[in-house]
């Protein structure tokens, strides 16, 4: 069989089991709001019911014998003694009985019990609506409140010269909140309907009294229903507790609750079979670490999906990652270009970056004009900066590597000492004893924060396009793509390509190479700004150190090569990065649960993707 | 000593993938003799003597067919080091010498007398003693046989090339049971007194019995050694000869030889005299390995000027030199105006367009599109297939798209449409992407340099065509530098003969093979038959 056929081979038998999934998936998922849904979640809700208040039940015989076991001591006249000794002894017996006995839920009769059960939830859930809607109309209300009181803080924490950390979500302080009349009157309609519940588990468990069941009351709530309950969240709950047996038939109720993930690996299973069947083509187009990254990244969008992770709030957390992150990728293009390779010394504009925006904050300008004021300064710093880069550079040619990562490290280095001695004294940006600027500067509304995204910002379910940064990603990009076609763009571009074609057709290696990398350094400025506008943070410190090899990777992935690079390299490198990084995440938490492993798992997958990357630098083929 | 010859290589072919590169060669060398191995470059002499030591290139690529037989016995040398310990030696063209140790350490190199020691006695043999006395004895002996009087002691840097070679030599000999020694062109690099020594050095070496083998393009040093020649040509055995059979008119002949049909025939035309195109004077060229020592010429507008010579004799480095693509040096004249060197864009400027022989490295933007590569001389030079939009200058696709396919059409690249990379062009197509860029230019003059190398026969027949069309029918002058002299004599009005960097003669095409031959080893036939008709 020719590898050909192998392949056409796979990608039917994928579509078939893609098709049989598919099918299974769409006649199962509208059975959840359906009868069969409703029965599954029936028969286990009860189960678990009985199950959760049987420990009650128990509790109600051990009390029952108790009094039994005292009574009879007393009767014959024992001391406080033997009293206590029967009473033990009951006690232990009677646990030993109940306990260790299986009740078979087969032989009770429960019809009572379900209508009941029935009737409650039906009570429930509206008291839960209609108390989830209140308590948002309450958080709306008092969100302006919070903030400002979260924000005084947060100045009153920086007056103090303590250090501010992240800004994290406002919590509204739900302590005023009290129940509306609609609310109490639900509630008090569900507590009548409990007693019907109470009436029916009477009748099963002879034993349990009014005041047992008043301390059960809370478990069988919970059980029947809690808040935000959809099939799927009740079904593991149930399932978690033990009940998965009530469910005569357990192919069908699996069926039903994995519906939406057979429907997602149908999906899965197209593109798998999609992948097959045009390899050659993908690996043509696209080259092979794309292709691994891309399902990668694919592979964790199915997963996140698998473990109902909110996948449109991480794409578009993606999104945002990439416009921030884009511009300082776009940086590499020129450098590539211009023939010094990566531009590891990219720090170098990061700082120049970074001092605008201090020159910002300390100047006090708000808003957009502190934006471009930010930019302008940045800009400059970076232009003289990146001349004297550009002059080193020139000096050591054939060493660009070496060169260009010595100067990244060095210059971050050396700024850790310039942060400490550089006279800014807006208290904002110093510690407020001691000398030097903080190590994060945090940026809110009287800077420029978020003033990209969001600008002209909106939502698509919780799906947020970013579109000031998008414009300006786009942007940027549209200026290095035209400045690539002009004639010093197309003489940078045979310099990077070819030095001693250049040279032959008279052209200045040295002036062509100074441009390019000034204008790597430049948009290195730019891209840390916009960076930080949409972090919220500028990082001064170390923090610069490892975004050149970040840059560097990304356009790498992308699919450019040491010395030629395009600028769909840069959106299709930064997205898959940042995509991953933004997905991976979550993911991993899901598959290793644990608190620590998150930090360490995202500088696995960074500097994974960076080796990745580096490994995979000769680029493309040609063609 | 039974046998007649110490060394005999019978039949010995060798073939890299297709391309044959020796076939049926025959080489035998009798003891005490210095045979000659002559022949151009690509003639084969290396890859011969590549098979001799075992290298591993051609283990590495299949072997090769024929036997060598050493003293009558069928051999087989498996690595260089087993052709040394079989008693063949080499002195290099490159010296393989270590600058920072002495005399006596560069001859013993490896072969080291020694002594044991406590140490050595323990950790094994790498750790005894040197007996510098035993060696610098040694040393002494090997050097007074080749007739040096230099101390032993002196280090290798920083002496006269002529002396390096003579350590190198010394130490050849110092290697007891040397039966065959090889000179790959060792005079190339010496003085005229220096290579006379060394031929005399030759023959006292000779005279104890061990055999040369000498390889070289000098004809007039060959006589000088030599007892018998071997003549090699396009990978084939061209002649046997003795020595006193044969004179240098006919080793020339035999050489140069006449390979093949012209591939283009051009009508016969009177050589055109018009005014002066180019005019260089006293041109010096620091191009490595190609370097120009003083040489004049003038162009005239029109002709198809030949530059032919051996490799790196100082061809390539006329045009590189004119186009200043190296450090240059002399007065050049373009059209009767004068040209400023030390810049390319000037010559360009000036209206001369150069296809360089170095496609890969100078030619082309390998990683940019047939478009790019096309157009980008005109663009930078000329500031054509520019848009101006205000401030902003783009360039225009549009008018590159309609130059490129008109080029593509005109030299019929085969390509799959002017978007494609040049690097993934076969090399023949390559060249015609050369010749594209050069004549978007709109050249009154043009160099083309090695315009035929590694390109197949379809490409070199278009190319050579192309030039003549250009010539013939725009009037362009075409000075076309390339080591095939057939090819050169095939389009060529008059054809320049540069050897040792300097001009040797100017001949017209038809002029005789031995000529040809003569001047390519820096002869000039003229001279030679007047002293000639004097003996």
């Amino acid at each position: 069989m020719t590898k050909n056929k192998i392949q056409r081979v796979i990608a039917i038998v994928l579509v078939i089991a893609s098709v049989v999934l598919a099918v299974l998936g769409a006649v199962n998922l509208p059975k959840r709001d359906a009868q069969e849904g409703k029965d599954i979640i029936e028969a286990l809700r009860i189960r678990t019911l009985l199950n959760a208040t049987g420990d009650g039940v128990v509790e109600s015989y051990v009390a029952i014998a108790k009094k039994e076991a005292q009574a009879a001591a007393k009767a014959a006249g024992g001391g406080m003694k033997a009293i206590r000794a029967a009473v033990a002894k009951a006690e232990e017996e009677t646990r030993a009985k109940y306990e260790n006995t299986t009740t078979d839920y087969s032989t009770l009769d429960t019809a009572a019990l379900e209508d009941a059960v029935a009737a409650y939830a039906a009570q429930l859930e509206p008291y839960y609506a209609v108390t989830v809607a209140a308590e948002e109309a309450y958080i709306a209300e008092h969100l302006a409140e919070a903030e400002a009181k979260a924000e005084a803080e947060r100045q009153a924490k920086i007056d103090a010269g303590q250090e501010v950390g992240e800004e994290e979500k406002v919590e509204v302080d739900m302590s005023g909140f009290v129940a509306t009349e609609e609310m109490t009157a639900l509630l008090a309609k569900a507590d009548e309907a409990f007693n019907g519940v109470g009436e029916a588990l009477k009748g099963i468990y002879p034993v349990l009294d009014d005041s047992a069941l008043a301390t059960l009351k809370d478990t069988i709530s919970s059980v029947v229903f809690q808040r935000g309950d959809s099939f799927t969240v009740q079904y593991d709950r149930y399932v978690a507790a033990g009940s998965g047996s009530a469910v005569a038939n357990g192919t069908s109720a699996f069926l039903i609750r994995y519906a939406d993930d057979l429907l997602y690996g149908a999906l899965a299973l197209v593109v798998a079979a999609a992948v097959v069947l045009f390899y050659e083509l993908l690996c043509k187009k696209l080259g092979i670490p794309r292709i691994i990254i891309g399902l990668f990244f694919i592979l964790l969008c199915f997963m996140s999906l698998w473990y109902d992770l909110d996948l449109s709030t991480l794409l578009s957390n993606s999104l945002v990652r990439m416009g921030m992150n884009s511009i300082m990728v776009l940086a590499m293009v020129p450098g590539i270009q211009c023939g010094i390779s990566l531009n590891l010394g990219l720090p170098i504009g990061l700082v120049a970056g970074l001092i605008g925006g201090l020159v910002t904050i300390e100047l006090g300008v708000p808003g957009a004009w502190g934006f471009l004021l930010a930019i302008v300064v940045g800009v400059i710093i970076a232009a003289v900066a990146g001349w004297l880069y550009a002059q080193l550079l020139n000096r050591l040619k054939g060493e660009e590597m070496s060169v260009t990562t010595y100067v990244g490290f060095s210059i971050v280095s050396l700024m850790c000492i310039a942060w400490l001695v550089l006279p800014f004294t807006s208290l904002k940006l110093r510690w407020p004893m001691g000398t030097g600027l903080r190590n994060t500067i945090g940026l809110d509304s009287t800077n420029f924060k978020h003033i990209l995204d969001d600008f002209l910002a909106f939502d698509i379910g919780s799906f947020t396009v970013p579109t000031g940064l998008m414009l300006f990603m786009l942007l940027c990009c549209f200026i290095v793509w035209l400045f690539t076609r002009s004639k010093t763009g197309v003489a940078m571009q045979a310099v990077g390509n070819n030095p001693r074609f250049a040279e032959a057709t008279g052209i200045n290696v040295d002036k062509m190479r100074v441009i390019g990398t000034v204008l790597s350094t430049v948009l290195g400025a730019v891209g840390i700004l916009v960076y930080s506008q949409s972090y919220g943070f500028m990082q001064l410190y170390t923090a610069p150190r490892q975004m050149g090899f970040i840059a560097a990777s990304a356009i790498l992935i992308g699919g450019a090569s040491t010395s030629r690079c395009k600028i769909s390299h840069v959106l299709i490198g930064t997205f898959l990065f940042q995509g991953v990084l933004t997905l991976g995440m979550p993911v991993a938490n899901v598959l290793v649960p644990g608190s620590t492993i998150s930090e360490t798992l995202r500088i696995l997958i960074s500097n994974g993707i960076i080796l990745y990357a580096l490994t995979k630098s000769g680029g493309d083929s040609r063609a | 000593m039974s046998a007649e010859f110490v060394l005999e290589m019978k039949n010995i072919g060798k073939r890299y993938g297709e391309n044959t590169v020796l076939s049926d060669v025959t080489l035998k060398v009798r003891p005490g003799e210095i045979h000659a191995l002559l022949g151009e470059n690509g003639a084969g002499k290396s890859t011969l003597m590549n098979v001799l030591f075992g290298m591993p290139v051609i283990h590495s690529t299949g072997g090769f067919d024929g036997e060598v037989l050493l003293d009558g016995e069928v051999t087989h040398i498996a690595s260089p080091h087993d052709a040394m310990t079989k008693g063949i030696g080499m002195v290099h063209q490159e010296f393989m010498l270590l600058p920072g140790f002495t005399v006596t350490e560069n001859i013993k190199l490896n072969r080291e007398v020694t002594n044991r020691n406590l140490i050595s006695r323990m950790l094994g043999k790498n750790l005894e003693t040197l007996d510098m006395g035993a060696m610098s004895s040694a040393a002494r002996k090997a050097l007074d046989s080749v007739g040096m009087n230099i101390d032993e002691y002196t280090r290798v840097e920083g002496m006269p090339v002529g002396y390096m070679q003579f350590v190198e030599i010394a130490r050849e000999i110092d290697k007891t049971g040397i039966k065959l020694l090889v000179f790959d062109e060792p005079t190339a690099v010496l003085t005229e007194s220096e290579a006379t020594q060394l031929v005399s050095v030759m023959k006292q070496i000779a005279a104890t019995g061990i055999a040369i083998i000498f390889i070289t393009h000098r004809l007039d040093e060959v006589m000088a050694a030599a007892d018998s020649i071997t003549i090699l040509r396009d990978g084939k055995l061209a002649a046997k000869r003795e020595k006193k059979d044969t004179s240098i008119l006919e080793l020339a002949e035999l050489m140069i030889g006449r390979k093949g049909e012209a591939m283009v025939s051009v009508e016969p035309r009177e050589v055109p005299k018009g005014n002066v195109a180019l005019s260089v004077r006293d041109l010096y060229v620091d191009m490595p390995g190609e370097e120009v020592r003083g040489v004049s010429f003038d162009v005239h507008e029109g002709e198809i000027l030949g530059i032919g010579g051996l490799a790196g004799q100082g061809k390539l480095g006329i045009p590189n030199g004119v186009m200043s693509l190296y450090s240059s040096a002399g007065k050049v004249q373009v059209f009767g105006e004068e040209l400023k060197l030390g810049n390319a864009s000037d010559a360009l400027k000036a209206g001369i367009a150069m296809v360089s022989e170095d496609r890969k490295g100078v030619g082309l933007l390998l990683d940019q599109s047939i478009e790019d590569n096309i157009v980008f001389t005109a663009m930078q030079i000329k500031g054509e297939f520019l848009n101006k939009y205000g401030p902003i200058t783009l360039k225009s696709s549009k008018a590159i798209r309609q130059q490129a396919n008109q080029m593509i059409k005109d030299l019929d690249i085969r390509c799959f449409g002017p978007t494609q990379h040049s690097g993934t062009l076969s090399g023949g197509n390559q060249q015609k992407v050369c010749i594209a860029r050069a004549l978007t230019m709109k050249p009154r003059f043009l160099f083309v340099s090695e315009p035929t190398r590694g390109i197949d026969i379809g490409a070199k027949k278009l190319v050579l065509e192309t030039l003549v069309k250009l010539n013939r029918e725009q009037g362009m002058t075409i000075v076309m530098v390339s080591s095939e002299l057939q090819e050169l004599r095939s389009i060529s009005d008059r054809i320049m003969i540069v050897s040792e960097g300097k001009l040797v003669d100017v001949l017209p095409p038809d002029a005789s093979d031995a000529d040809f031959g003569l001047a390519m080893s820096g002869i000039k036939p003229g001279e030679h038959k007047k002293g000639g008709d004097a003996q």
